[in-house]
């Protein structure tokens, strides 16, 4: 297999994981297969994020202009395709992002998309994905083709690695035309107080054995350091320590979280029978808990001992 | 893979590399004048297996899940799809026509969308679609919607069973038209469409997207209504056209496994999560345990 | 529209003095804007029931009935007001928790979105005699949908099986073919997937060639006895049939309960049935049991806020809980258990003791977990 493309993902300013995970799965196939990692970075003012790429990449091309200021599916995803249609990869990662949805269909070479597993069978490309909401694992074969295209679950592989070495960085310069048909108005940064625990992937819940209002904002800066969403049962929404769009349960909101930390709460079916998937981490002092009974993982103790030490573990590895 | 090598390829396309085509092209399908606000919608359906609480098995072949015994509903970015498409007509007037492809039990989906206020529904059906995937699935519907008049397409972001997220792109690819995915806000304005996007961490991005235009939309859009069994039966007498491979004019070879750049290879169950793990009580090595199972389990830096 | 005309036909609203009556019996109307006298005036007098139909407190009733037992002119308001319901819920009009229930019924048979397949786990150690099976019996313990799937509630359902199986009678359950009786389901407005529901369990008891029903909860007896209009089967709600048992001697008592125990009358038990004497009948007969009942009690009893669908809705108000005051009336009487015959009735006090913290005071039990535990 010869280059492994990585569309590089980033966002004001700032590379997200996704990238960091797909260089360090690109970098195990290119290394089975003694082909070259190649990291695509499109933008405007982003040289000093190619510097940070180049650890991890043999090559990064970067595209700079004007035009690529702000992430437009269809002018990124025309400098795509003229990239991949030139360097000929025999494999190009996107991200199953708000950004990868917006580009992967369009293009007509085998593509599959989601995909939280890629390996080399014989110099063929095998993909695993999910299917049924996580229940079924699905491995998908493709035509046989020089170039293939995959989207990537995010937080699936790792984003940390070894380091392998300095690559190097190529400007290259491609006559980008203005795209009059869809245009980037602004982002919107969701509003505080504004909340919506049916689309958060972490949600940190607290009931009852939180004892007392004051101690919500405990649980709060735990859930922020964890870029989790504050969620709650009834009783603290009877009490008024978190308004009503924060309950999970029957009589508040369904939500399908990837992860739900469950501090102080007993876990009544009422409550846990509106988790639809994802892991669950219980935090509860009392052993018998029904909780316990659906959760992946459990404390047992007393959540004022537990919750200061992981904020400040959290806060430890924030700082860096 | 093997099996296939050597199979059908088709080269790639640089896309919308000709812009001016895009523009004419545009203006046959679209309604859409510069004065008027009507909007006709098509919207895509799916009735997909609710497999929230079921136990999955798979069946023999290992390429399918057993189906018996399985609740089946319509999709359910799908439903939002339909309450948009409906909301949007009673805003600015027009109709809404549903597609779904699928064999007969597809018409209960189509009937929910009548009650929800479609005003037409097709059904396209034929032995030959099946293995077809997301990019061929997108071809037949495309082949359909081709021929129709509308402004807006609405699919859902994502199906709950399949899940590939790639059919409303797809197709907008296909129709050379242009698309936004995850969408959860429309407003129609002159001509063209301003619609937020969803993006992580609850931020949201908004653009202007000209019409004719595929949007696939995500939960939350809306609150889709509840459509109840009394209102169903009203509608059960409600025509839904029929079309198979012929009626759209395709040929075998374009559509289901032969059609398709990918196919499934064998399904399997992912290892089972075990019972609950019991992490130490103590607080540093929980809060260092944690912190592992956030970052292996989707959360953290 | 003519759905105006038959409501104030149908119901012969034009009967109504607007004494108000109905509306100073409504528990409801403490916390809610609810008020069902103007509610009757409203539909009888306006052309035009719109503005009715935007009114959220509509979702606040409980259908308890109260009104209709109070109404000098024996109308019946509380129906009137499932009627109403029932237009909004045809039009796909109803609150989002409410339209959750309802798809989960139609799909899965049970308003909880819990699998068919898994109805039945809560009884797979206990040797019962399952009709789905092609077992056969005299009684059909229909358990219901809360008590199958709610860990709380299968305690109550495990401790019937134990007073069935103690007194020797010949009984079985559906297994996974039981279905949601529906009750709650027409409460909210749903006329026609209940009617669904009934056709399909009539069907099924038909099949099984079933004569004689027990059931758990006060809210399948009511349906079964007053809604599905077939005398093919004799329902019966567990407090009557296990009264009969005590009389008849097939149960024996080994243990003392030595509590004060007080009894919350069910309004689907009591208000709409008028069966009052056999849950105190039972809790009399358990040794060791001191019983006080209520100020209000009987007809006159508080109402939980459990029925009417309102498991799946939070009432638009925002006062105290009736639920609470419900507790704080028997911790004032000196009972250490409130005693009741309903899973919501018992979920509904559960949630209140929980959450104004009084769970070191006073407890909730089905009559029938203290009747197990004596025996
Ligand atoms: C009709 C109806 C609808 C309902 N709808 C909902 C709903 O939508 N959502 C909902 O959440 N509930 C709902 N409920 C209420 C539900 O039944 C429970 O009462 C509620 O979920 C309990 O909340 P909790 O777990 O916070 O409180 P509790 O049950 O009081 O649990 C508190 C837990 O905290 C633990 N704890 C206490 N102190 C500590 C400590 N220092 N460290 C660690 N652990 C500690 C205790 O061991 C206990 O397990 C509903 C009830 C009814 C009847
Ligand atoms: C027997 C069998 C074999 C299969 N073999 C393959 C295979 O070999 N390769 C492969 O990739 N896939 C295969 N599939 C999967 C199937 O073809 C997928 O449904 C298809 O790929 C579309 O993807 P999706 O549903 O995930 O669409 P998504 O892109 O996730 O769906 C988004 C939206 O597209 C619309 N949409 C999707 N499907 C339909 C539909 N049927 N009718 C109307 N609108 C629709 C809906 O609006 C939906 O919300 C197979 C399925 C079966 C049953
Ligand atoms: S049924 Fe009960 S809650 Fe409803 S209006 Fe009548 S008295 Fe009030
Ligand atoms: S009690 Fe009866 S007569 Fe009196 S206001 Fe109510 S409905 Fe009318």
């Amino acid at each position: 297999m010869g280059r492994i493309f990585v569309l590089i993902e980033h966002r004001k300013g700032a590379i997200r994981d996704i990238t960091w995970e797909m260089l360090i799965k690109g970098r195990e196939l290119a290394l089975r297969s003694g082909g070259e990692l190649t990291a695509l970075l499109l933008g405007y003012q982003i040289r000093n994020l190619a510097e940070k790429l180049v650890q991890r990449a043999d090559e990064v091309l970067v595209v700079e202009d004007e035009k690529l200021s702000n992430f437009n599916g269809e002018i990124y995803q025309r400098v795509l395709s003229k990239l991949i249609s030139e360097y000929k990869p025999a494999l190009t990662l996107i991200g199953h992002t708000s950004f990868g949805m917006e580009l992967a269909g369009q293009l007509e070479l085998p593509i599959t998309t989601d995909c939280i597993d890629l390996c080399l069978e014989n110099g063929a490309l095998k993909a695993v994905r999910q299917m049924y909401t996580g229940k079924v694992n699905a491995e998908i074969s493709f035509i046989g083709a020089p170039s293939y295209i995959v989207t990537v679950r995010p937080d699936v592989f790792p984003a940390e690695g070894q380091q392998t070495g300095r690559g190097e960085i190529k400007y290259l310069s491609l006559p980008i035309e203005e795209i009059k048909y869809k245009k980037f108005i602004e982002y919107i940064e969701p509003a505080v107080g504004e909340v919506d625990i049916t689309r958060a992937d972490i949600l940190v819940s607290v009931g009852q054995g939180i004892g007392d209002k004051k101690n919500i904002s405990m649980i709060a800066e735990l859930s922020e350091l964890m870029g989790g969403v504050l969620a709650c049962s009834r009783p603290i929404v009877d009490k008024k320590w978190l308004p009503k769009e924060r309950q999970v349960g029957l009589s508040g909101k369904t939500v399908k979280p990837k992860l739900y930390l469950a501090i102080g709460i007993s876990g009544a079916f009422q409550h846990i029978s509106q988790i639809k998937g994802g892991h669950i981490i219980a935090i509860n002092k009392d052993p018998r808990a029904p909780i316990f009974g659906v959760a992946d993982y459990g404390i047992v103790e007393d959540l004022f001992k537990i919750v200061p030490v992981l904020t400040s573990k959290l806060k430890e590895i924030k700082a860096g | 893979m093997d099996r296939k090598s050597g199979g059908k390829y088709k080269s790639p396309r640089l896309a919308f590399s000709e812009c001016d085509i895009f523009f004419s092209g545009s203006a046959e399908h679209s309604s859409f004048s510069n004065t008027g606000a009507i909007v006709d919608i098509i919207v895509c359906v799916k009735r997909v297996p609710d497999t929230a609480g079921a136990t999955i098995e798979i069946a023999d072949d290992a390429r399918r899940i057993r189906e018996d015994g399985l609740v089946f509903d319509m999709n359910d970015c799908d439903k939002y799809a339909v309450e948009e498409a409906v909301g949007l007509k009673k805003k600015y007037g027009g109709s809404v026509t549903a597609i779904a492809l699928g064999t007969e039990d597809v018409e209960d989906i189509l009937r929910m969308c009548f009650v929800t206020g479609c005003d037409e529904g097709i059904r396209l059906t034929d032995k030959a679609f099946q293995g077809s995937d997301a990019v061929t699935i997108a071809r037949i519907l495309h082949r359909l919607i081709q021929s129709m008049k509308f402004d807006l397409i609405l699919t859902g972001a994502q199906a709950t069973d399949d899940g590939y997220g790639q059919v409303g792109s797809a197709l907008a690819e296909l129709m050379g038209i242009s698309h936004a995915t995850l969408v959860i806000g429309i407003e129609i304005l002159d001509g063209k469409a301003r619609v937020h996007r969803e993006l992580e961490g609850g931020m949201e991005e908004v653009v202007e997207i000209r019409l004719p235009a595929v949007l696939t939309i995500q939960t939350g859009i809306n609150i889709p209504r509840y459509v109840s069994i009394r209102a169903l039966m009203k509608v059960a007498q409600k025509e839904i056209k029929v079309l198979d491979l012929k009626g759209l004019g395709m040929r075998e070879e374009e559509v289901g496994e032969s059609g398709s750049n990918t196919s499934i290879e064998r399904l399997f169950l992912p290892p089972l999560t075990k019972e609950m793990e019991i992490l130490p009580s103590d607080p540093g090595e929980a809060a260092t345990r944690v912190v592992k199972i956030l970052k292996d389990k989707g959360g953290l830096v | 529209m003519d759905g105006e005309q038959s409501l104030t036909e149908k119901y012969e609203l034009f009967g109504c003095i607007q004494c108000g009556r109905c509306s100073a019996g409504c528990p409801i109307s403490l916390n809610s804007a609810l008020n069902i006298r103007k509610l009757i005036r409203e539909v009888t007098v306006h052309q035009v029931l719109e503005p009715i139909y935007e009114q959220g407190e509509l979702w606040d009733c409980t259908t308890c009935s109260i009104c209709s037992l109070r109404c000098p002119r024996g109308l019946k308001p509380h129906e009137v007001l499932i009627s109403i319901r029932s237009i909004l819920a045809e039009e796909g009009n109803v609150p989002a928790t409410v339209r959750d229930a309802l798809e989960e019924t139609f799909k899965h048979g049970n308003p909880y979105g819990q699998i068919r397949s898994k109805r039945f786990e809560w009884a797979t150690d206990l040797k019962i005699k399952n009709f789905s099976q092609g077992d056969r019996a005299e009684i059909l313990y229909f358990v219901g949908c809360a008590p199958s799937y709610d860990p709380r509630l299968q305690e109550v359902s495990r401790a019937l099986v134990k007073t069935f199986t103690q007194a020797e009678v010949n009984f079985g359950i559906l297994g996974n073919e039981e279905n949601c009786c529906g009750n709650e389901i027409r409460r909210m407005g749903e006329e026609g997937l209940f009617e669904m529901l009934r056709a399909d369990n009539i069907k099924l008891f038909h099949n099984h060639e079933i004569r004689h029903i027990v059931t758990t909860s006060s809210h399948c007896y009511n349906t079964f006895k007053n809604e599905y209009k077939d005398d093919s089967f004799k329902a019966e709600h567990y407090t009557i049939f296990v009264a009969e048992l005590i009389q008849k001697g097939k149960l024996s008592f080994s243990k003392e309960i030595k509590k004060v125990v007080t009894y919350q009358d069910p309004c689907f038990l009591g208000k709409q049935n008028g069966v009052y004497e056999e849950p105190r009948f039972i809790l009399r007969s358990i040794p060791g049991i001191t019983f006080v009942d209520f100020e209000r009690c009987r007809e006159r009893s508080l109402c939980c806020e459990g029925g009417g669908g309102r498991m799946w809705i939070d009432a638009s108000d925002s006062g105290q809980r009736l639920g609470e005051v419900r507790i704080r009336e028997a911790i004032a009487l000196g009972a250490e258990i409130i005693a009741t015959a309903c899973p919501f009735c018992l979920l509904k006090l559960d949630d209140a003791i929980t959450t104004i913290g009084l769970a070191d005071k006073i407890q909730v039990r089905d009559i029938i977990e203290l009747l197990a535990e004596a025996i």
